[in-house]
């Protein structure tokens, strides 16, 4: 017998299911409410409907750009008039990108220029968290611990899962140090660039407070910045604590788009850092103060070709990967930034989306998401299944999969990796 | 005078554009200096540097030098005393004719000039990537008709004086012309215009052969009088190297190791020192507000041209000083405003005048993170300086040192090991040195306490006193620390440092390290086997008692019984190390000898016996040398024994892995010594590390014990900066000081400190951490410190604000706490403030409140004060509560219940 707890989760999850599927018929049209001009209605749907399908809409769905009228939304590829001698076949297309492009440390490559990014626990559930988990295990790709400690249920995933090592340094010890096969210092967060994290108290269960070691229903503060990391040389000193503690690590440097970014990629690289991680100021959960997100950071198309150029300039291109995040919403903003400089890109909201995130920017209230992704109320968290998660997640990846080979083919490239820095490819619209 | 001046540089500026931003990101660095009574030679810089080297990445570096011998720059005293030192590097070496033409010859009187003497092969200095510039030195002074053109085409006010200038002295003036070039009867009261003559030279030579068409032909590299600046893309130690100045005396040096972020830098422009007129700086940090500045500076016709950080702070340092004539004080207020409650602190008198500086000059103090040293002559007071400031919010490491003997020296660095590392490399050269110093300090940035900053002055005693006529330079200088506010830092007086005259006095040579050569404590041949000494119970408390009655002899006598006594057996073996150990981590009365050099003696017999290579059960010895012969612990032995000194500072072969690797082949006790400034001792062990027990001797370093899960890791001496962040369970225990961000995002564990922490100890500290501070902190202790319900198995600190005097006597400090922001943000947790006279106010809490402690808290408190006492020696009757109750001697501060942190603030 299901206790009424269990029936009404179970009722919930039904009607979410079944939101998901029937509104990305378009039986309903595009409701008036969903979306924004950056995250359209059609965008939010033709994003519910790969995650279901693994596919791209038949249906005319768009979802290739948004109405934003800027950024992403105004460009376009120059496409090769459709031509099958110069087109490579679907099966040769190579998607895959090395996270490590110095001669010495792990070989590491993901099948294809994309993992997730950092949302902590606390921020999200752990349902959601052991979904983007198993998900990022099933592709061969990585998700990220966000900055909330590292649940035990986690561990199982933990050769998939980068720790972040964040300036509350929250959950972060040695042994979630020396999990990780990939560790992220995050300095700033492009949604909120200058302004630490915040995780308030409405969140903080006793949960939550338990795996950092707070106390519950008090409000968060990571610090801006690390205190104790005030220069490129505290940086380095930083990087070579951590490698002191798991010297098989690589090292990816999380920075937000100042207006010295270009310097500060290229300070992290000579401090030994293999992946430089810039995040736009696009990205964010409804948690990130209104006013800060997109009014700090520089957006990240404009920030890439900058560090992408500068990179090149000082001959070390080729010995870093470049990740770029804070606003990338479809497989065809992900090219974009690649032919932009990046050699591949990190998401976040985008797999919130998958999950049925409709961008109604609740997410800092405890039991302000109604979908179960960015709560840590002990009900709505059950709302999403860990399986189902998975399932919408990895579909999701196979629908951008198949649009960037497609983009690839279109262009006549062979490789994603031919695709970087092509900003001839580029047109505006 | 001050309008004309600044006037007169208008033309000066015309056309440079306006340039808010950096030419290229900059970060932290490590930085050193030193002054000193005695002149000393270049090559001691080269040690601290070579230890900061990951502080820098080869892509500049830098010295500087002030109060020179004049012997050795090939000129009269006079002309070093009196002429500037002009110093140019030729990018290109086809530009001096030009240069020396267009630039020099026209207005300049040139007494003497050379090139300055290199190595023939810059690739004889390993890792020297490119040639450095040719630079020439001209000694030289303004030629009277131009300087008189210059005085008039900018109305300069004749007949003034200025108080840098100084007014013409009868000695000056009295000098009969062509005796000596530069006396220029009648404009010698002008010094001040000459000073800007020359200043003004500079950059429109700077201008014109390096800045405007973007060639970097030329620039100079320095005009100040008697000092000297010189740099290049590479190390500070390749300066030294390449340059020859290894035999090059100075009273002041400062050594600077970049770490610009660019990776491909070809000239030195950039590269610290910058000058001024008569000072050098070098700066560790990077500030936000290099817009500001630069507007600031611009307002009043100033121009940067090598457009970093470090050239606009010097920039300001000039103006303020040279042409507003303001006292040092108060360039270090208008550079590092007192803010918040340390303004409130001060007198009446002072803050209606820091309030004027900053009102005028708020938007030309450059904002953190920034650390200055400064090399200057201070031609006005005949004293050569070295100046050590900080900023506001303490963002940079920095550590003072002063040692007062026969010599007496100053010095300043980025980490504590650079000091002990120049000590060092001095005390080898000459016995008056002793290799620690008396005194080892951070100071409070921007404070009514200390103003942040202590000058160190350089000054010829007047023969009243003894001194030898010649001024400046003689071997009777004599040396005075103070501080923002002139108040003298000092040490104990009547006390002397230990001699060591001998001919290879150290324990080791530094090149062949591994190699036994006498000990200091075997040319003793006196007293042995006469010196009843006392091991085990009680020995303590019999050397303690007799120690203040010793002389040195005695003391080394005694160590050297110690020595061979220690040699019986692994039982007796123990039981020294534990006594001598003692000697080193207690404090007590020394008499008329200096702590420091009983530190040196106790240290050195201490090493002698952890070195003993002769067989032993229990313990087992492992050196840089050795290291790969590393076997997993055999029968009955415990104690891993490793000479740390060879091991480099971090990385795969560093000594932290090593630890590790013992680690894993199953060693759990390590004694580990002569420590260099060597990183992250006891990081990487993983978790549950219980049973692990790490000794610590000699210079630690940075991010000691970080990450700790179970262990414990003791430190004999002073801690420096990030120490045990991440700890998670386990003890840490220093017997000192420990520097910034001590146990930041700390999940747990027990921690017990000696002395005081420096900024910003337990920033994000969460869980269950319990922390003895014994001495103080900086400030910005326990910010957003969420360590739950101190009743429930939650965190606290105690804080006693006491320290020792040279009896050995626990004193209570002023006040337990001086800063102003404690707690701030905290959600969780406690303090535990002993302040008996209640010194401290609500004012200083940022989100804490006052209560009284209960029954309960103290008994919660009590076991980390019992156990404060075992390892300190600090009695909870008679030191702590001195015949009062807990309730009247301690006081807890909680987090306010305020509703900021529990309120959601909507977004819609």
């Amino acid at each position: 017998m299901k206790n009424n707890q269990e029936l009404i989760t179970e009722k919930h999850t039904q009607n979410i299911h079944q939101g998901l599927k029937r509104l990305s018929t378009l039986r309903h049209g595009i409701p008036g409410g969903l979306g924004n001009p950056r995250w359209t209605g059609e965008l939010l749907l033709a994003t519910y409907e790969m995650a279901r399908t693994g596919d791209l809409p038949t249906n005319g769905l768009e979802y290739r750009v948004g109405k934003s009228g800027g950024g992403f939304d105004v460009l376009d590829f120059k496409f090769r008039t459709p031509n099958s001698e110069f087109r490579t076949p679907n099966s040769e297309i190579d998607l895959s990108i090395p996270l490590n492009r110095r001669p010495w440390g792990a070989k590491i490559e993901i099948p294809f220029p994309i993992y997730g990014g950092g949302m902590s626990y606390g921020s999200i559930s752990l349902n959601f968290m052991i979904a983007r988990a198993k998900a990022a295990m099933r592709l061969g790709t990585f998700t990220c611990t966000g900055e909330g400690g590292y649940p035990p249920p986690l561990v199982p995933y933990k050769d998939y899962i980068i720790t972040q090592v964040a300036t509350g340094m929250f959950g972060v010890r040695e042994e979630t140090i020396q999990y990780a096969r990939i560790l992220e210092i995050k300095y700033a967060q492009g949604a909120k660039p200058g302004l630490g994290g915040h995780l308030l108290a409405d969140k903080v269960t006793t949960e939550v407070a338990r795996m950092r070691g707070a106390v519950s229903f008090s409000s968060l503060y990571s610090p801006f910045p690390f205190h104790s990391v005030y220069s490129v040389e505290d940086h380095r000193k930083h990087v070579d604590w951590l490698k002191a503690i798991n010297p098989e690590a690589l090292i990816s440097v999380k920075v937000s788009t100042p207006t010295d970014v270009d310097m500060v990629a290229v300070g992290s690289y000579y401090a030994g850092a293999n992946i430089i991680h810039i995040d736009g100021g696009y990205g964010g959960t409804g948690a990130a103060p209104e006013i800060a997100k997109k009014n700090i950071a520089m957006p990240i198309e404009f920030a890439i070709p900058r560090v992408h150029k500068y990179l090149l300039s000082e001959g070390v291109r080729d010995e870093v990967v470049l990740m770029a995040s804070g606003g990338i919403r479809t497989a065809d903003d992900a090219a974009k930034i690649i032919a932009l400089g990046a050699d591949g890109a990190v998401i976040a909201s985008t797999e919130c989306v998958a999950v049925a995130c409709t961008q109604c920017g609740n997410c800092e209230r405890g039991r302000g998401c109604q979908v179960g992704i960015t709560t840590t109320d002990p009900d709505l968290s059950l709302l999403i299944d860990p399986e189902w998660g998975e399932e919408r997640l990895v579909n999701l990846y196979l629908a951008w999969a198949k649009r960037l080979r497609q983009i690839l083919q279109d262009l006549g490239l062979r490789s994603i990796r031919e695709l970087r820095g092509r900003t001839d490819l580029l047109v505006k619209h | 005078m001050i309008h004309e001046i600044l006037a007169s540089r208008k033309k000066l500026i015309q056309g440079i554009p306006l340039s808010i931003r950096k030419a290229e990101g900059e970060g932290g660095c490590g930085v050193v200096g030193l002054a000193s009574s005695v002149p000393v030679s270049g090559k001691h810089i080269l040690s601290p540097c070579g230890q900061m080297h990951n502080r820098g990445n080869g892509k500049g570096g830098g010295i500087a030098a002030v109060g020179l011998l004049p012997e050795q720059m090939g000129v009269s005293r006079e002309i070093l005393e009196e002429d500037y030192l002009l110093q140019i590097a030729y990018l290109d070496p086809k530009a001096r004719n030009e240069v020396e033409q267009v630039a020099l010859l026209p207005s300049l009187e040139i007494h003497h000039s050379y090139r300055i003497p290199t190595l023939d092969d810059y690739r004889e200095v390993q890792g020297l990537e490119l040639r450095p510039p040719e630079v020439w030195r001209y000694f030289c002074r303004v030629k009277r008709d131009a300087l008189e053109g210059f005085i008039l085409k900018n109305s300069f006010p004749m007949g003034q004086t200025s108080r840098l200038g100084g007014t013409p002295t009868i000695k000056e003036s009295t000098r009969s012309v062509g005796a000596n070039p530069s006396v220029r009867p009648g404009m010698d009261g002008h010094r001040w215009a000459e000073d800007e003559f020359v200043f003004q030279n500079t950059f429109r030579l700077n201008q014109h052969f390096y800045a405007s068409l973007g060639e970097k032909r030329a620039f100079v590299v320095s005009h100040g009088r008697n000092m000297i600046v010189l740099k290049l893309v590479g190390f500070a130690e390749d300066v030294i190297q390449y340059y020859c100045l290894e035999d090059l005396k100075a009273h002041v040096w400062v050594g600077h190791q970049r770490y610009p972020t660019k990776g491909r830098v070809w000239h030195p422009g950039g590269a610290h020192p910058f000058i001024g007129l008569n000072e050098a700086l070098v700066h560790n940090g990077d500030f936000a507000n290099y817009a500001s500045v630069t507007q600031y500076l611009r307002q009043r016709n100033i121009a940067p041209l090598f457009l970093t950080d470090t050239e606009v702070s010097v920039l300001l340092f000039d103006l303020w000083s040279r042409v507003y004539q303001y006292p040092l004080e108060y360039v270090i207020e208008a550079m590092a405003p007192t803010t918040e409650r340390d303004f409130f602190m001060l007198p009446e008198e002072k803050r209606k005048i820091y309030k004027e500086i900053q009102a005028s000059h708020i938007h030309g103090s450059p904002d953190g993170p920034w650390f200055f040293i400064l090399a200057r002559n201070n031609v006005a007071e005949k004293t050569f300086e070295l100046l050590g400031i900080t900023d506001t919010s303490m963002l940079r490491p920095q550590v003072f040192a002063l040692e007062e003997g026969e010599v007496k020296i100053g010095l300043i660095a980025s980490e504590k090991q650079a000091i002990d590392a120049t000590l060092r490399s001095l005390s080898e050269e000459d016995p008056r040195f002793c290799p620690k110093a008396d005194r080892y300090w951070n100071a409070r940035g921007g404070s009514h306490t200390d103003g942040g900053a202590f000058i160190f002055s350089v000054r010829a005693n007047s023969p009243a006193e003894g001194g030898v006529k010649g001024g400046l330079g003689s071997a009777s200088s004599s040396l005075r620390c103070t501080n923002k506010f002139g108040e003298i830092i000092t040490t104990p007086p009547g006390q002397v440092h230990w001699r060591r005259d001998g001919v290879d006095p150290i324990r080791r040579g530094m090149d062949n390290p591994s190699v036994g050569v006498q000990s200091a404590l075997g040319r003793e041949p006196l007293l042995t086997g006469k010196m009843p000494v006392l091991l085990g119970e009680g020995g303590w408390e019999d050397v303690k008692e007799k120690m203040k009655e010793w002389q040195f002899d005695t003391l080394l006598g005694y160590c050297r019984e110690i020595v061979e006594i220690s040699k019986k057996g692994d039982k007796e073996r123990s039981q020294a190390i534990q006594l001598l150990t003692l000697l080193i981590d207690r404090h007590y009365d020394t008499g008329s000898k200096k702590r420091s050099s009983v530190l040196v003696i106790v240290e050195e017999a201490l090493y002698e016996i952890f070195s003993f290579r002769h067989p032993s059960f229990l313990y087992h010895l492992i050196t840089w040398e050795n290291r790969q012969g590393l076997y997993a612990p055999e029968g009955q032995e415990e104690i891993l024994v490793v000479d740390v000194h060879s091991f480099p500072p971090e990385g795969d072969s560093g000594i932290s892995r090593f630890i590790v690797e013992a680690y894993q082949k199953g060693w759990r006790k390590f004694i580990t010594f002569d420590w260099r400034g060597q990183r992250f001792c006891g990081c990487g062990l993983g978790p549950g590390t219980k049973g692990v027990r790490i000794d610590v001797y000699g210079s630690s370093g940075d991010y000691l014990g970080s990450g700790l899960d179970g262990g414990e890791v003791v430190v004999h001496g002073n801690g420096q900066d990030q120490l045990g962040q991440i700890l998670k369970e386990g003890k840490l225990v220093v017997h000192g000081d420990v520097g910034q961000t001590f146990l930041y995002g700390a999940k747990g564990g027990d921690a017990y400190i000696l002395g005081n922490a420096a900024g910003r100890p337990l920033i994000n500290a969460v869980g269950h951490p319990h922390v003895v501070i014994n001495g103080t902190a900086l400030d910005y202790l326990a910010e957003s410190f969420m360590a739950g319900d101190p009743l429930n198995g939650g965190g606290f600190v105690i804080l006693n604000g006491i320290t020792s005097n040279e009896k050995g006597e626990i004193i209570d400090l002023e006040t337990p706490y001086a800063g102003g922001n404690l707690f701030s943000l905290a959600s969780g947790g406690a303090i535990f403030l002993r302040d008996p006279l209640e010194r401290m106010d609500e004012g200083q809490l940022n989100g804490g409140e006052f209560f009284s402690i209960t029954q309960k808290d103290w008994e919660i408190i009590l076991p980390y004060l019992q156990e404060n006492e075992r390892i300190f020696g600090i009695s909870i009757e008679s030191d702590l509560l001195r015949g009062r109750s807990p309730e009247e001697v301690y006081r807890k501060i909680l987090p306010a219940r305020r509703t900021v942190l529990q309120e959601t603030t909507p977004n819609h």
